[in-house]
């Protein structure tokens, strides 16, 4: 690190450390925080079982409407009972991914914008948007996971395609692609709260929404299936990375995957600069 | 030569507020059309300070003082003038200008509330990026000058408010900043503790050489640290100098004890705010001080006399007057 000068002044203030280097800080400052987290949670042992609980019910709900619908018909649009199961997997999976990592941080932001403890964040020699996305993990939400991946391999086992491992990149690819499309989302509707302040009863509707996920989006009629694509991009998220495994993605798709989530990493940048500016306007 | 490590020249910010009248039909109102109110937090200020300097910002509440240290700290970007930390314009907030301040904030909780301080301790070596070795030693001479040996490995919530502030103070100093930031970093400590905060700093700056701009609202701890006060107030610098000085500029009244061989009315001398036997407290006019003194011992017979300037409270009192008046 070269010393700073300013109008001709050496900097009197260069550190006495020889700084670590920046790679993989991002990486460790995930670890580091994953640990306090799971620290933090161990001592609170119920929360799993409440969570273990909840994610069972949720999902229990969910697969009995499926074997409601399936008592009517053979197929749903074309898929198959267990092509649904696979979405259904799909579905808690991503919910779990959300509720682990997606939602505690950015509902800590909320909180610190709100309170006026963001100032911690951006008194902090660390990007502030990687710094307040890796901040909170509910760990024991990753019970969704779990449960999802059971009902994924159940789901697969009765698929008339057999999966390859092509398919498993595949569906690895999507399903990282559409989560980080999620959080892109999430983070938008967040940065709102460094204007709005209040911005809590947004994510009570981004959660409403997410429940149409556990069907494919091609269910629902255009206008409810545009908007879930592309406004909330649950299609991207749950319906996809499914696709990947029932023989139904297209590399098409996947370019289109691709290329909207460049966009949303931009965009998203973008409102975050934006809005952590405004915060330094707004708080005093 | 010693170099200004802090550079503020006409820094201001207004801030824009909505307004709106009381009651429902306001609040209505104010769904649609919002008015908005600009409002001075700071004026535009100017002071520098210099490389191992301690300087208490003193004022009431709202005076600017928060404002003022957010526009160091990089938090608020000012409506107008500019300023310099370290070469650094800080909103622009560069890394490694952040790597090398801090700001403590009195009553605010940073360390992992149900962990130890010395996991919260690891969290903030690998955002500042610090090797190992520094690291431990920096971290051992903290819990050392702070006595945290006992509570470091406690889970903080298990901690008082004073040694907590104590673990959030260390937790802040690890990347050994060069200018600290304090706001009031002994609210609402008891004496005790506010006197060991004050101690560690003092050795601190000792140590280290670190620039410290402090704000209190607890006299002692500006006179135990203290040698320069800046007061501000209604956005703008009322006095900027030694605190000794503060005094003069600030109290036109000395307070005078004179012990006397027998009981006497000394009223003629000045106002008399306290007797107790041949103990008498006199208030009077610093002018007159020399003469009065003189007036004293040559008319009665006087076993002891101390002249003193009002108590720092009363003076910062008399000062944020004297600013309303001036507004």
């Amino acid at each position: 690190m070269s010393a700073p000068v300013a109008d001709g002044v050496p900097d009197p203030g260069a550190p006495d450390l020889v700084l670590e280097r920046r790679r993989m800080q991002g990486l460790r400052l995930v670890g580091l925080h994953l640990r306090v987290n799971v620290m933090n949670e161990l001592q609170y042992r119920s929360n799993f079982a409440i969570q273990l609980i909840q994610s069972m019910v949720a999902l229990g709900t969910g697969l009995v409407a499926l074997a409601l619908v399936f008592d009517r018909t053979d197929t749903l649009d074309g898929w198959t009972r267990p092509q649904l199961l696979v979405v259904m997997g799909v579905f808690t999976i991503v919910g779990g991914i959300i509720g682990f990592v997606i939602e505690p941080n950015m509902g800590r932001v909320m909180t610190d914008v709100r309170q006026g403890t963001f100032d911690h964040v951006l008194t902090k020699p660390v990007d502030s948007q990687l710094l307040s996305s890796v901040r909170e993990f509910r760990v024991w939400r990753l019970t969704d996971v779990v449960l999802g991946l059971v009902v994924l391999v159940w789901g697969i086992t009765g698929l008339d395609t057999s999966v390859g491992v092509l398919d498993g990149l595949a569906f690895a690819a999507t399903l990282a692609g559409g989560s980080s499309l999620v959080y892109c989302l999430w983070l938008v509707v967040t940065s709102g709260s460094f204007w709005f302040v209040r911005m809590d009863h947004v994510q009570e509707l981004f959660f409403g929404l997410y429940r149409a996920g556990q069907y494919p989006v091609s269910v629902y009629p255009a206008w409810l299936r545009l908007s879930l694509t592309y406004l909330v991009p649950i299609g991207f998220a749950v319906t996809v990375p499914s696709e990947s495994l029932t023989g139904r993605l297209t590399w098409e798709r996947g370019l289109i995957t691709l290329g909207f989530l460049v966009i949303a990493f931009a965009i998203t940048r973008f409102v975050w600069v934006r809005g952590s500016r405004r915060y330094s306007g707004a708080s005093a | 030569m010693v170099e200004d490590v802090i550079r503020v020249d006409g820094l201001g910010k207004v801030f824009e507020v909505p307004v709106r009248d009381p009651g429902l039909a306001a609040a209505a109102k104010s769904l649609g059309k919002r008015r908005r109110r600009e409002v001075t937090a700071v004026g535009a200020v100017s002071f520098s300070i210099a490389a191992g300097e301690v300087v208490g910002f003193l004022g009431p509440n709202g005076a600017g003082k928060t404002t003022t240290l957010k526009m160091l700290s990089g938090l608020l970007h000012p409506s107008h003038g500019d300023c310099r930390v370290l070469g650094f314009q800080p909103w622009r907030r560069e890394r490694d200008y952040l790597q090398r301040i801090t700001l403590v904030m009195g009553n605010r909780n940073q360390l992992q509330w149900d962990l130890p301080a010395l996991d919260s301790f690891q969290l903030t070596r690998a955002i500042y990026r610090l090797p190992e070795r520094p690291f431990l030693a920096q971290r051992d001479e903290l819990i050392e000058l702070l006595d945290l040996g006992p509570l470091v490995d406690k889970p903080v919530r298990n901690l008082s408010l004073g040694e907590r502030m104590k673990a959030e103070i260390a937790n802040s100093l690890l990347h050994r900043p060069k200018v600290l930031f304090l706001d009031e970093p002994t609210l609402g400590l008891d004496v005790t503790m506010q006197r060991r905060i004050r101690s560690f700093l003092a050795d601190y700056n000792q140590r280290h050489g670190a620039s410290v701009m402090l704000t209190t609202h607890y006299m002692a701890d500006v006179e135990a640290l203290c040698e320069r006060v800046i007061v501000i107030h209604h956005g703008a610098i009322l006095f900027d100098g030694p605190l000794r000085d503060l005094a003069e500029r600030f109290a036109s009244h000395k307070t005078l004890v004179v012990t006397l061989d027998e009981p006497a009315d000394l009223s003629a001398f000045g106002q008399v705010m306290e007797q107790t036997g041949a103990r008498t407290t006199l208030r009077i006019e610093r002018s007159r001080t020399a003469v009065v003194t003189a007036q004293l011992l040559s008319e009665h017979d006087v076993r002891d006399l101390t002249v003193e300037d009002p108590p720092i409270d009363d003076v910062i009192e008399l000062a944020f007057a004297s600013g309303a008046v001036e507004q």
